[in-house]
């Protein structure tokens, strides 16, 4: 068994029929530590996250109201409360998206063997990613723009 | 073209048993997930950018067809977690790789232990509210 780190990624036993070269250090590797890591970490994330809104929660129920009851309402001053949501859903976000972007890289690289396409493929994926995710975290920290619908609109 | 149409026959002539189906099962569920997220979080972002179309978009996540699609991704979604963390456990612990098709199968008992009660209760949640639609409006 060979180790990198404090992380093992390289074992040839007895059931090993074909032994693997361990990776050298590099993106490639640091990309395959954080799929591993991010992903152990988005478990609890994605999975709280999912069991709030569509298990204890329904999608059904989810109005302007109770978002902004999470983001605070633009120009609002951060409650700690609020605090905390931002920084849970912006880890959630953050992590997702990364894991998500380097989980398509991996099949789009597969699939895609002439390089002009996989590059441009993946040049409009990763800019689309990043907007959104831009886009995501700063409404998370702006608020819910109550203003926008009247304020007294709001159900 | 060539090439892609040999990736995907051979992905499906390959005797990989449970661990190359689930492989293929983790790559599909991934990027459907990637998918559902991008559009997740344009929709979130419109409750600060614009918020009229934020709320038409709601709206149509409320639609039965949506309803649907939703509980697809949680099928999805538990499936990606459960065998990720075989997949994250197995490289990081490879003595657990004796027990590899234990791993395998258990990943697909604990996927539909916990997708299904979520699936029931999902769909509990949207007969509800489309039957007290249906209520109110009959009401009137």
């Amino acid at each position: 068994m060979t180790t990198a780190g404090s992380t093992t990624v390289h074992s040839v036993n007895r059931r090993t029929v074909r032994p693997v070269a361990p990776p050298r250090n590099g993106f490639e590797r640091a990309a395959w530590v954080f799929m591993r890591y991010s992903g152990l970490v988005l478990v609890f994330l994605a999975l709280s996250h999912w069991g709030f809104q569509h298990i204890f929660n329904s999608v059904q129920n989810l109005t302007l109201e109770s978002t902004a009851g999470r983001w605070g309402v633009t120009g609002q001053i951060a409650t700690l409360q609020i605090w905390f949501w931002r920084v849970y859903y912006g880890l959630l976000l953050g992590l997702a998206m990364l894991h998500g972007l380097n989980g398509l890289r991996q099949v789009v690289y597969d699939y895609m063997h002439f390089k002009p396409l996989y590059w441009g493929f993946m040049t409009v994926s990763t800019l689309l990613i990043v907007a959104v995710s831009a886009a995501g975290i700063a409404a998370l920290f702006l608020g819910v723009n109550i203003a926008a619908v009247g304020g007294a609109a709001v159900r | 073209m060539s090439t892609l149409f040999t990736t995907v026959r051979d992905t499906l002539r390959y005797k990989g048993r449970e661990g190359q189906w689930l492989w293929v099962l983790h790559r599909i569920s991934g990027l459907g997930i990637l998918f559902y997220l991008i559009l997740h979080i344009y929709d979130m972002s419109l409750a600060y950018f614009n918020v009229p179309v934020h709320e038409q978009l709601m709206a149509l996540f409320k639609t039965p067809v949506f309803s649907a699609l939703e509980m697809v991704l949680a099928a999805l979604l538990v499936f990606h977690a459960v065998n990720g963390v075989r997949v994250a456990l197995l490289d990081l612990r490879p003595a657990l790789w004796a027990r590899q098709q234990l791993a395998t199968r258990l990943a697909l008992i604990i996927t539909v232990v916990i997708a299904a009660p979520t699936i029931i209760i999902m769909l509990i949640y949207t007969i509800n509210a489309h039957l007290s639609a249906a209520a109110t409006t009959a009401i009137r």
